[in-house]
Parts: structure tokens; C-alpha cells; sequence
């Protein structure tokens, strides 16, 4: 067996060391700026595909496939992960899809068509309209909901083409930027529009399906975002009680179970100050956050997608067992609108903690194209207890260090260190509504400066340029 | 990479230290920065009507046009980085006097994309 990853960065780096484990042949894919990025090295083989955008292409992906004689495609996260065009070019082509039939991922991974078949089997929806096309039909569904509310992309999930609507004023310039991004990120213009629950968890449950049982594996709550990304992802919930608990996973396995689910997925849902949930949508794939699951269970979530893709039938959940968090360190400056950063990574360490997880996709000398996801790393520790565990969290950033490119490091510990933490009240609007300032630099900073600069020669401007990706763009270009 | 170490009343602290034609990168527990030098557009020092570039990145929108007179708030480019959108606005009334970018171009950190004069 030989298995293409059709992905790159940490996603691919953590499906090839499970591909090395299993003993199984695995080809990376790879763009022009990714042409010497880890997932390649950590690869048996390597297929270029070109320009910076290729990781969309589903032609060039399949061919990739035939030409390394790749029998099956991992998709990770992102990219065609959620494409059923692509799942479906997978079968015509006779290679295995890794992830369930296209005829589930449309049914589930069309939200208007999940939120049919979630209301069929009785778990309820958050009200709102769908196949929004035009402006005026945003504009007369929002009056009949009424404000505030929000915009999503039909097409995909992530935050990308998703906008908070207040009142009707904002409504064109939001309607024009969801557009816009649901095109660029999805293929897709179409749109809904969804009430705005508030204050809300955002809760989901990891599912595992065979095509005849689902089973869940506990929940994961998710509800600390920044423009509608993840930043903290938790196990158990801090904020719900067992019956609830209870409740949402059923509701999972329904809706899953209804749609004859066969592989890895994630349920999502809105839970509300008063415990109601809505079920949100379902996402065909692996999560970025599925190793929190993994740390509490024990289970390598990526095998279990291999044995389910080669017909093998799932194996009883495993027990659960204390707690785990996630951490996602981004390329991002949080005191300033969380801007994206791209540039060289100059130096980089990790901790080294048996209970902390490190899943990343850069080593030192790497650059960070802004192309691509900023998502460097997630680090994920596991605890007896919460408390454990943000503890272990906390020690495992502090002993982090990026140079070279600003991070949201700091924010992640002003996170775990914060009271509302620390009482488990995480809302989906918890992190949007604080003032966030960045920490001082250490008091003796002039003498760290000062010594740096006699001892440590200065780079020469072509190793240390962090002014611009382009240029290095322009070499690569010009050696192939 | 390199170390320093500071001696503060019989206290060793050691420092991640990397140092670059734009400045020095030190690293502390749980943070990093770049510590003299340029590093983002909030200290980089522009000419008082330039709009200029918060991210890398690619230009998917020129709303600005030349002579034309734009108003506080009026959007003159869209930017697009890591598939998140960012719309530039005018900081303050105008006229659009150059626009120094043009859709699909790659624009670097701190690029001029707009130059805007302040309406009397």
C-alpha cells in the first residue's frame, strides 16, 4: 500500500509519521516555496506540483497519484479535504479517498442539506436562511430573522467567508467581503445566514463511522476564537453537565448515522447560555484540533481513518481519561488586528514534556509563506485534571521559543492565565471582547541588546532578510 | 541561534538572541520580538499620505482611482494574506493623487499602495 498526502505543513508532517508507523509507503506533495518543507523530508517521495496554488488542483493531485502509483490519497484538513468533486475524481480514478463517500460529503458537507437531515432526526437547528445569492435576498431573509446575525459561506467552514452582521447598515459591505472570501477559499459564492446565539459555546463531537455504526468519541470545546478561528481547543467542556454531554453526542451519532457515515468526522454545535444546542454543520474530515482527542483516548484518529478506508470495521470507543488542551500557535500579531506574518524562522525550540504534544510543520531556517495557513504549531498537553493540564500547557509555551516572526505566544498565555480561563467561562465571544496588551520586555533588555549585538555577528542581509518572501520566490525561480 | 546571559543581583537569566540587518530578536519566557529596527507599520516611518501595506501580500481589489476624491472610511484596496481579506480605507477625506499598486500584484510589508492628499 502506498498513501499520497494530499496536503502540507504540521497536517501532513502528523499523517506521515502514522504512514511510517504503519509501514506504509507514503509521496508528499509539494508547491515551489514548499519545495524543501518538512512534510518532503519526512516523505518516501515527493511529487512537485508547481505553483503555490496547486494544492487545489484536483487533476494535477490525481495525476500525482497515478504517476507515483499512489493507491490512496489522505486529504488532511483544508485544501480538497472537503471537496466531494475531489472524492469523487478519486473514485473514478480507482484510488481510495481517505475520508467518506462524496455522496456523504455532499449531503453533510452542504450545510443546507446537513441542517435537512439534522432536522429529520429531531436535533435543532439555529434559525436562519439559506441560498443566499444576492443582496436584496440577504437584505429581506435578516429582517424576517432579525439582527444581530450572521454570514457564512455555503461551501466551507474555518471562519473563511463568514461575517458578524449588527444591524441592517452593515449588511452590504458584509454581504460583498463573504462573497468574496467564500469564492476565493471555496469555489463557491453562495451563502446563509444564520441568528446569532450569544453568549455561546461552540462544542462538537469527534464521530467514527464504518457505513453501518457510528460511535462518538467525546466532545471537544472549541469556543475561544479570534476572527472565527480556533485558538484553544478543550476536552472535557468545562461548561456542560453530563446529561447535555450525553445529549450532543446521541445528536451526532443521529445525524451521522442517518447519512451511513463512514469515516472520521466532527459534528459541530452552538450551545446556548441556557444549555439548548443547535447543531451547526459537519465537517467530512479530520479536525486541526483532533489530537486533543487522541491525548484523552489514546487513539491514533489518522489509523483509524486508514482501517475504516481499507473496510475494516471500527473497534469498540476507548474510555476517556482526564483532560486535554490545545494551544494554536499562529504567525500572527495579536496586539495588532491578529495581521498575519510571514518571513524566516531564525531560531526555534520546543519543549520536551511527556505530556505535552508538539504537532508542527517548521524547523528553524524554514520560511513562512503568505500563501498558506499561519498555523505553525499546536502544541497539546494532557492532566489528571484541568488544572494539570493548563499547567503543563503553560510550562510547555513558556519553554517555546520563535524568533525571526511574531507570534501570538504571549496571547496564548495571557489565555491560560486569565480568571475567565481559570473558571471555565469561554464563550464564543469571550476573546473579541477583551482588551488585549502586549507584555513589557524584560527590564535588563538594553544589556540583552548590547551583548547581542558585540557577540553575535550580524547575518548577512541574504540568510536574514525577513524583509521579503518574494525575493526568495525570485531565486528559486531562476535555479529551476 | 545564540544566547546571552544577564547577571542581575546574583541572578542568571539567559536570553535567545538573533540578530538581523533590521534588528535584534530576543527571546524571554513565552514571548519574542524584534527588539530595535523596523518590524511592523506601526513604526515604520512613512510619508504623512501614503497608505501603505499592514501585511504581505497580494492586492485583490483597487477600489482608489487616480484624481478621484475619496471621503474618511471610502475603501482604496483590498489585500488578501493566508485567504484572510483586508480592507484598506482612507484614514482621512482626500484626493487619490497615485495608486502605486495593481490587482494581482504581490505587495511587501510597509509597500506604498495608495498616496492620498488631505483635503483643505
Amino acid at each position: 500500500m502506498k498513501i499520497l498526502v494530499a496536503n502540507r505543513g504540521e497536517i501532513a508532517c502528523r499523517v506521515m509519521h502514522t504512514l511510517r508507523e504503519l509501514g506504509i509507503a507514503s509521496v508528499a506533495v509539494c508547491t515551489r516555496p514548499d519545495a524543501d518543507a518538512p512534510h518532503v523530508w519526512l516523505a518516501d517521495e515527493t511529487v512537485d506540483l508547481g505553483e503555490h496554488d496547486q494544492y487545489l488542483n484536483i487533476d494535477t493531485i490525481i495525476g500525482a497519484a497515478q504517476s507515483s502509483g499512489a493507491t490512496a490519497i489522505h486529504p488532511g484538513y483544508g485544501f480538497l479535504a472537503e471537496s466531494a468533486r475531489f472524492a469523487r475524481a478519486c473514485r473514478e480514478a480507482d484510488i481510495t479517498f481517505i475520508g467518506p463517500s462524496p455522496e456523504t460529503m455532499e449531503q453533510l458537507g452542504d450545510k443546507r442539506a446537513a441542517h435537512v437531515i439534522a432536522e429529520k432526526v429531531g436535533v435543532p437547528t439555529v434559525p436562519g436562511a439559506r441560498d443566499i445569492n444576492t443582496l436584496d435576498e440577504a437584505r429581506s431573509a435578516s429582517a424576517h430573522i432579525g439582527y444581530p446575525l450572521l454570514l457564512k459561506a455555503a461551501g466551507g467552514g474555518g471562519g473563511k467567508g463568514m461575517r458578524l452582521v449588527s444591524d441592517a447598515a452593515e449588511m452590504e459591505s458584509a454581504f460583498a467581503g463573504a462573497r468574496h472570501e467564500a469564492q476565493s477559499a471555496f469555489g463557491d459564492v453562495r451563502l446563509l445566514i444564520e441568528k446569532y446565539i450569544h453568549p455561546a459555546r461552540h462544542i462538537e463531537v469527534q464521530i467514527l463511522g464504518d457505513g453501518k455504526r457510528v460511535i462518538a468519541l467525546g466532545e471537544r470545546e472549541c469556543s475561544l476564537q479570534r476572527r472565527y478561528q480556533k485558538v484553544i481547543e478543550e476536552s472535557p467542556s468545562p461548561g456542560i453537565t453530563q446529561a447535555t454531554r450525553d445529549a450532543l453526542r446521541d445528536a451526532a451519532v443521529r445525524i451521522a448515522t442517518v447519512a451511513g457515515y463512514a469515516n472520521a468526522g466532527t459534528v459541530e454545535f452552538l450551545v446556548g447560555p441556557d444549555g439548548q444546542f443547535y447543531f451547526l454543520e459537519v465537517n467530512t474530515r479530520l479536525q486541526v484540533e483532533h489530537p486533543v482527542t487522541e491525548m484523552l483516548t489514546g487513539i491514533d484518529l489518522v489509523q483509524e481513518q486508514i482501517r475504516i478506508a481499507r473496510g475494516e470495521p471500527l473497534s469498540d470507543p476507548p474510555t476517556a481519561r482526564g483532560h486535554a488542551i490545545e494551544a494554536r500557535l499562529y504567525a500572527e500579531d495579536p496586539y495588532n488586528g491578529y495581521l498575519p506574518q510571514s518571513g524566516g524562522v531564525l531560531m526555534l525550540e520546543w519543549p520536551s514534556h511527556p505530556c505535552v504534544r508538539i504537532d508542527t510543520g517548521i524547523r528553524e531556517g524554514d520560511r513562512v509563506h503568505p500563501f498558506y495557513d499561519p498555523l505553525l504549531a499546536k502544541l497539546v498537553a494532557w492532566g489528571n485534571t484541568r488544572k494539570q493540564a493548563t499547567r503543563r500547557l503553560r510550562a510547555g509555551l513558556l519553554a517555546s521559543v520563535v524568533l525571526g516572526i511574531k507570534t501570538n505566544q504571549s496571547f496564548l498565555l495571557d489565555i491560560l492565565d486569565s480568571e475567565f480561563f481559570a473558571q471555565g467561562e469561554t464563550f464564543t465571544s469571550t476573546l473579541s471582547g477583551r482588551q488585549w496588551t502586549e507584555p513589557p520586555p524584560p527590564d535588563c533588555l538594553d544589556e540583552i541588546v548590547a551583548k547581542a549585538s558585540t557577540r553575535t555577528p550580524a547575518m548577512s542581509a541574504g540568510a536574514g532578510d525577513v524583509h521579503s518572501p518574494w525575493q526568495s520566490l525570485g531565486r528559486f525561480r531562476m535555479s529551476q | 541561534m545564540s544566547w546571552v546571559i544577564i547577571e542581575r543581583g546574583g541572578k542568571r537569566s539567559r536570553f535567545a538572541v538573533v540578530c538581523t540587518p533590521r534588528g535584534v530578536w530576543v527571546g524571554w519566557p513565552g514571548r519574542g520580538d524584534l527588539i530595535s529596527g523596523v518590524d511592523n507599520h506601526t513604526n515604520i516611518a512613512h510619508r504623512h499620505d501614503d497608505v501603505r501595506a499592514p501585511m504581505t501580500g497580494r492586492v485583490i481589489t483597487v477600489a482608489a482611482k487616480g484624481g478621484a476624491r475619496v471621503a474618511k472610511g471610502d475603501l482604496l484596496v483590498v489585500l488578501e494574506a493566508m485567504k484572510m481579506e483586508y480592507r484598506l480605507t482612507a484614514p482621512h477625506d482626500g484626493i487619490v493623487e497615485a495608486v502605486h499598486c495593481a490587482e494581482g500584484e504581490l505587495v511587501d510589508l510597509g509597500a506604498s499602495l495608495v498616496t492620498l492628499t488631505q483635503s483643505k
